[in-house]
């Protein structure tokens, strides 16, 4: 498959990975690349292997072959915090916001990271409360008490936390109200302008064109086409054939 | 018949000071659980060789307070390694693995303290012999500074893992382990540092407790067993649970052996586990069964 050259190096790169769950091969020799600062999407119907694209990508499945590269250099099997602490952020589908702790202690988990002073911690903190003041009124409650779309904007301001240069975002509008779905396309736009790549999963076919650059097309364990978004509309005939009913 | 309120008061003291050193005892055994899913059969063994390290500086050094010191650092770090070599291989595997390997480390330790210090029990000699008169009895100070020195580590941990950057890193990976990785948390060091919390808790109980009884290489098998009930009627890896079982338990017990032999008070924790078992399996002092 010929991918439209991004740029001269590649932030991450997934090259023909295949994934297994026990005995079940997911992923056939997945292929892709995501460019610095860029917003990539990730469609295909269900239980084709995008969430185990971006688990194999985090280190938290750990493909039998194949390679990925993080700024040109290996990561295949590091494990998930060494590349949390390289600048891999994940928010996975289920969100998985840890219930009994604070919505503060759940930041606190990406922002105490050794080297960084208290003003730069603070500046992060600001920069996401700014952006989503319901987790500044909320700070001191339980993360299992926030409703899904206010567990949603933790988990995303959660892997804000680690100043990352790449986000793996699954499904995060998922299930969620209008309201809230364009606010997640807001904190898109802002990573985007701050230079912070994504990896976006998504069913949400309008919002995935406007919010990415290129999208790659899912089947059955393997990338099956690519496209630039820009040149695709609601209705395109591609979108159908992956993602039709 | 008259109810003996002086021999009450008595057993609730008695009851509050072994309570205490069972809380120490079994708060590291359920946070073991709570975060790897390992139930620790060494832990006794690790009371035990607390014991032994605080006989062993104080005769050396003739200071209670520095072997209490120096044995728990000792144990944390051997519960460190005995964590990286054995347990750290067997993450994520069927419990029962995990199960086979601590017991088989409890039997290494127990014969490993029978081959190094002999089958003669040991006295570690108190700190200070100061009574003051309960009814009729001329009780120690000692046994109540244990009970306030218990409470008071068991205080320090709470505070850490509620405000320690370190105890919200314990915290959610007890909660999340997938995810607390993907936060950036060094989950296997995480373990391996709250391995290391509990075996020196469990050595901080033995040097404390060590005056009460003697020190032998079978001194960790009732605590365990005690511990283990405490861990089950609190709610398998629930923290608080398991310290107001502990506390609950031994003041059940003080108060049977008011009318029944010690010996057969034991049974009385035997029913409160096994009641708990039937009735509220996720542990007696949760407030809502999940
Ligand atoms: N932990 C697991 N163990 C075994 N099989 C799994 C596991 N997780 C996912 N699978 C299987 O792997 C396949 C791909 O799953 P994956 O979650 O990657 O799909 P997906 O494209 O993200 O789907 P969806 O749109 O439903 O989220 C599915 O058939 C699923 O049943
Ligand atoms: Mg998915």
């Amino acid at each position: 498959m010929s991918a439209p050259q991004t740029s001269p190096q590649p932030l991450v790169s997934v090259e023909g990975i295949h994934t297994y769950y026990g005995k079940s091969h997911i992923l056939h020799g997945v292929s892709l690349d995501i460019g610095p600062g860029e917003v990539v999407g990730l469609i295909g119907r269900n239980g084709v292997g995008k969430s185990t694209t971006l688990k194999s990508i985090m280190g938290l499945v750990s493909p039998s072959e194949g390679k990925i590269t993080f700024q040109g250099q290996a990561i295949t099997h590091q494990p998930p915090h060494k590349l949390a602490r390289l600048g891999i952020g994940y928010v996975p589908e289920d969100r998985r916001i840890f219930k009994l702790l604070t919505v503060m202690e759940n930041l606190r988990t990406g922002l105490d990271r050794a080297g960084v002073e208290d003003a730069r911690k603070q500046a992060l903190l600001d920069k996401v409360f700014a952006f989503f003041p319901v987790l500044a009124e909320r700070r001191r409650q339980a993360g299992g008490t926030l409703s899904g779309g206010e567990q949603q904007m933790l988990a995303i301001a959660r892997a804000m936390m680690l100043e990352p240069r790449i986000i793996l975002l699954d499904e995060p509008t998922e299930g969620l109200m209008p309201r809230m779905v364009s606010q997640i396309k807001e904190i898109i736009g802002v990573l985007h302008r701050d230079g912070v790549a994504i990896l976006l999963v998504e069913q949400n076919v309008p919002l995935t064109l406007e919010a990415c650059q290129r999208i790659y097309f899912m089947e059955k364990g393997v990338v099956r086409h690519h496209a630039i978004a820009s040149k695709l509309s609601v209705n395109d005939p591609v979108i159908h054939q992956y993602l039709g009913v | 018949m008259e109810i003996p309120w002086d021999i009450i008061l008595i057993q609730t003291v008695n009851g509050l000071v072994t309570g205490m050193i069972l809380a120490l005892v079994a708060s590291g055994l359920t946070l073991i659980f709570g975060i790897m899913d390992v139930v620790n059969f060494a832990h006794g063994e690790l009371f035990m060789l607390g014991a032994y390290m605080g006989v062993v500086v104080l005769t050396t050094t003739g200071n209670f307070w520095l072997a209490l010191v120096i044995a728990v650092l000792i144990v944390a770090l051997l519960g460190a390694a005995m964590q990286i070599t054995t347990l750290r291989p067997l993450l994520g595997r069927d419990p029962l693995n995990t199960i086979l390997a601590t017991f088989g480390l409890s039997l290494v330790l127990q014969n490993y303290a029978l081959w190094q210090f002999g089958p003669v029990a040991r006295k570690i000699q108190e700190p200070f012999t100061g009574q003051f008169t309960l009814f009729y009895l001329q009780y120690p100070w000692y046994r109540i500074v244990i009970a306030v020195l218990s409470a008071a580590i068991i205080t320090g941990l709470y505070l850490f893992l509620k405000y320690g950057r370190y105890g919200i890193w314990i915290r959610a990976t007890t909660q999340d382990r997938v995810m607390a990785q993907a936060m950036g948390i060094p989950v296997p060091w995480v373990h391996t540092a709250v391995f290391a919390i509990g075996a020196g808790m469990a050595a901080a109980s033995g040097v404390l407790f060590g005056p009460l009884v003697g020190v032998n290489h079978a001194m960790g098998l009732d605590w365990v067993l005690k511990a283990f009930i405490v861990v089950v009627v609190g709610g398998m890896g629930n923290l608080g649970g398991s310290i107001a079982a502990a506390i609950f338990i031994s003041l059940l017990e003080a108060y049977a052996s008011i009318w029944v032999s010690p010996s057969q008070a034991i049974i009385v924790s035997s029913i409160v586990l096994i009641l708990t078992l039937l009735f509220r399996p996720t542990g007696l002092f949760v407030p809502t069964p999940k």
